[in-house]
């Protein structure tokens, strides 16, 4: 039996639950997703995907409902513990890769080791482990500015990547780069995938979406449909995609 | 429409506008105090150094309103961080750069008018309860004092107007030639690079030997005169630029390399610090200068105040005297605690204008006078005066006595007789009271009072020619107590600029550190583990130009003692003056810190 990785229950989320005009962003989203999965979530904006990323990954917290990440159950937790949680467990690839600029690429990737305040010969072996599965043992004594936009999706993969979690989310991660370089990351993100690490990519992107193994789709709260590449190339899974969003959309 | 917008961007954030109209009211509320205080002749006039006071006031008004243009300078990036967004969006959405123009000069007036209005109505409430402590504070009269004066009114609001309406043009320019969307994106970029190392020795190695170099002038200011106060301007100015832009950073860099950096957030806070010190180069030394300035004038000012009781009991024994003491007086007399007190009998005879005392009484109670054996360091020594010495004009003893006598005596021949021939001179018998107040400072009030009926009584002679060491301190008071006036007031307006400017420039880098912030945040950060990094940062900031700033003024007090302008030494007030001034300081500190977390860090959405 494969072990689930992330899994919730019901989730409802209302924002201004006290105003009179309460908005309801989740109306009782049921998902899992297995170890080593690829999955992607897609909607159009305002569907409830951001929100949804937001509770995954212990940002932001359920009006009702559970959700489980690696057996924990992360609903009932104070900020301190979902901050810990954050670091150990989790990993994230933002859409604006988010690198400090004063920090070298060495010392960006070793900042969730050093927040764990792991010894530093553990964080200097983490980081080239790391480094090496993004190809980028080159590029880790460079600053930020120093390095193209394609290299610094990738330092910021090996930043999700440095703590080994149990799954790394990705909220539009290619949103800011160029063909090739989406590209790029896709295919290191897929090679990631391959070595067992689960991948969560919230995306509105039929391109990128592509490259996960199953997608769900958002609308008006709540989880519309759902789709698998099964043996699929993925061209059909593609073409797939497109055609369920211009169904879906509807 | 687009007015309504603009009210209400001002509406979502007002507790940021709260923060800029407080630094900015408190701003003009200094600048109107400092105007009403240094032009209005009736305070300036009132002291004896009157005039020479009006200069040195002028000078630091000057001063200070090169302080406010920096401060206005940095209240307006602050407040254009704020509001780029918002103008970004209405380029967005087709609004001609003209009526933009019109919107943010209107704004950056508005802002102007109305800080400067609730300023002076602040200012003139500083005005009345500073003037009024300080003023008791160095025993100073402010009778015709009025804290309302409008000539300083006037000037504040002009200089102010000013300031903003040329700032509104400049924040109008500058946003007319940004593009919208760099105006939408603002804050998102950085242009850190990673300064070359040899420049960091260089610099590094320039700016510490400037330093010392400055320092050593300024020690040896015996031989240097005027140059060194000429070589310690140009070479500490300077040098403090290169600590700060080299030699901190270098600092900074050893402690990423050690192991200390893998801890926690620290190869952040380290690397944040590093950049900002950088970036503010020229802020942190213009508030590291300033931060001396301030200081230097309130240990400067209180020196001068501090050495005014040992100036004038080397200049007399006794505080007091009073010839024919009444009721009023004798309870006065009770008032001083610590003291000691003669009383002779004493004969005037207005023909031959002479003098008599009695010897016995001299002999059993021995007239005390003191000199100075070290005038440097107002060291004063106690003799007890012999019989014989009151033959001769020229010794201590007959001169301390001689000035002890009414004012009309005083140039009378003093003759020390035997009881017997005293009795037999037939003219009334006067009681002199002699009064020694050991504690000057502590016995003011009722010696003030003892000296003013003596002048009334003596008619006006100032209280001049009143006998006693007292109306020596009353005079060096009046002299160094607008000194000491001036430099505090002067140090503490320097300091509330420097503090605020620093504040804002500090506040305004906020916007865009929120997305580092942000990240963090996400990756797992604690909200404590935040707060510290912040609290690290924005310390440094405040921490290393007050460091360099206390040693400038450490140093600089070698000019003072050195060169004799403060005798008995300059430091004796530097402990105590600098502990206020770092109290205030740390003020400063700690809001910055409070509004800077508040703009930063995440809320944590914990329901229930």
């Amino acid at each position: 039996m494969t072990t689930k990785i992330v899994q919730t229950e019901d989730l409802h989320k209302t924002y201004d639950k006290d105003s009179a005009k309460p908005y309801e962003a989740l109306k009782g989203i049921s998902l899992s997703v297995n170890e080593g999965e690829f999955v992607g979530i897609m909607g159009a904006s305002g569907s409830g995907k951001t929100t949804l990323l937001n509770i995954l990954a212990t940002l932001d917290q359920p009006t009702s409902g559970s959700v489980e990440i690696d057996g924990q159950d992360v609903t009932h937790l104070t900020a301190n513990q979902m901050a810990d949680f954050r670091s150990k467990k989790l990993g994230f690839i933002f859409q604006d890769f988010n690198l400090l600029e004063t920090l070298t690429a060495q010392e960006n990737i070793a900042l969730p080791l050093s927040l764990q305040n792991a010894k530093a010969a553990t964080i200097q072996t983490a980081v080239k482990t790391a480094a090496g599965k993004l190809g980028i043992e080159d590029l880790l004594g460079k600053y930020p500015t120093q390095l193209s936009g394609g290299q610094k999706q990738r330092v910021a993969a090996a930043r999700a990547l440095v703590s080994n979690p149990s799954i790394i989310f990705g909220d539009e991660p290619t949103g800011a780069l160029d063909s090739t370089n989406a590209r790029e990351l896709l295919d290191t993100l897929t090679n990631i995938n391959q070595q067992g690490v689960s991948i969560l990519l919230v995306t509105h992107d039929p391109f990128s979406a592509s490259f996960c193994k199953r997608i769900l789709f958002i609308k008006d709260g709540k989880i519309g449909d759902e789709i698998d590449a099964g043996d699929k190339s993925r061209n059909e899974f593609y073409q797939e995609i497109l055609e369920k969003l211009g169904t879906f959309e509807q | 429409m687009l007015f309504k917008i603009s009210i209400s961007g001002i509406k979502a954030r007002w507790k940021d506008y709260l923060v800029l109209f407080s630094g900015m009211i408190i701003t003009t509320a200094i600048f109107y105090m400092f105007e009403a205080i240094s032009t209005n002749d009736k305070f300036t006039t009132s002291s004896p150094v009157g005039q020479n006071a009006k200069i040195v006031f002028i000078f630091g008004s000057i001063l200070l309103a090169i302080i406010t243009l920096v401060y206005v300078f940095y209240a307006n990036n602050f407040l254009m961080s704020m509001r780029k967004h918002d103008y970004g969006l209405f380029m967005m959405l087709g609004a001609k750069s003209g009526i933009i123009s019109k919107l943010i000069i209107l704004e950056t007036i508005a802002i102007g008018l109305i800080s400067s209005v609730v300023g002076i109505i602040i200012g003139i409430g500083f005005t009345q309860v500073l003037s009024h402590f300080l003023a008791k504070l160095i025993h100073m009269s402010l009778t015709n004092f009025s804290a309302f004066y409008m000539p300083a009114v006037w000037t504040t609001i002009i200089m102010f107007l000013v300031l903003f309406i040329v700032a509104g043009f400049l924040n109008a320019r500058t946003f007319v030639k940004t593009s919208a969307l760099e105006l939408l994106h603002s804050g998102q970029q950085s242009d850190w690079k990673q300064p070359k190392s040899l420049t960091l020795w260089i610099q590094a190695i320039l700016g510490v030997g400037l330093l010392a170099g400055g320092y050593y002038a300024m020690y040896d200011i015996q031989r240097l005169k005027l140059m060194a106060i000429a070589i310690g301007l140009f070479t500490i100015v300077l040098g403090t630029y290169f600590v700060f832009n080299s030699f901190f950073v270098m600092l900074l860099q050893a402690f990423q390399r050690s192991s200390l950096s893998t801890k926690g957030l620290n190869s952040f806070t380290l690397a944040q610090l590093k950049f900002r010190i950088r970036d503010y180069t020229k802020i942190l030394s213009v508030v590291s200068l300033l931060f001396a300035l301030a200081l230097g004038a309130i240990t400067v000012g209180t020196g001068f105040q501090n050495m005014v009781p040992k100036l004038a009991s080397g200049n007399g024994y006794y505080s007091v005297a009073i010839t024919n003491p009444n009721d009023r007086m004798n309870s006065l007399v009770n008032q001083i605690k610590d003291k000691s007190t003669i009383t002779y009998q004493q004969k005037v005879d207005p023909q031959a204008k002479r003098v008599y005392y009695r010897a016995d009484q001299l002999q059993q109670q021995p007239l005390k006078y003191s000199e100075f054996v070290d005038r440097a360091a107002l060291k004063s020594k106690v003799s007890t005066s012999k019989l014989a010495e009151f033959k001769h004009v020229d010794s201590e003893a007959y001169q301390e006595l001689s000035s002890l006598q009414i004012p009309k005596v005083k140039a009378y021949q003093i003759k020390v007789v035997s009881a017997q021939t005293f009795n037999q001179i037939n003219t009334r018998t006067n009681k002199l009271l002699l009064v020694r107040a050991n504690n000057m400072d502590a016995a003011a009030t009722p010696l003030t009072k003892i000296t003013n009926i003596q002048s009334k009584q003596y008619g006006d002679q100032n209280g001049q020619l009143v006998g006693g060491s007292f109306t020596m301190y009353q005079l060096l008071k009046s002299v160094f107590g607008s000194l000491e006036f001036m430099g505090i007031f002067l140090g503490i307006a320097f300091l509330a600029m420097l503090a605020s400017c620093l504040m804002f420039k500090i506040l305004s880098g906020a916007a865009s550190d929120k997305v580092r912030f942000d990240m963090l945040n996400k990756i797992g950060t604690r909200r404590a583990v935040l707060n510290r990094s912040i609290i690290v940062q924005i310390l440094g900031l405040f921490a290393l130009p007050g460091i360099l700033g206390i040693i400038d003024v450490a140093f600089g007090l070698q000019m003072f003692s050195r060169g004799g302008l403060l005798v008995g030494g300059a430091y004796q007030t530097f402990g105590i003056t600098t502990l206020g001034f770092l109290i205030l300081y740390l003020i400063y500190f700690a809001v910055t810190v409070l509004i800077y977390s508040r703009i930063v860090v995440p809320k944590t959405k914990v329901e229930r």
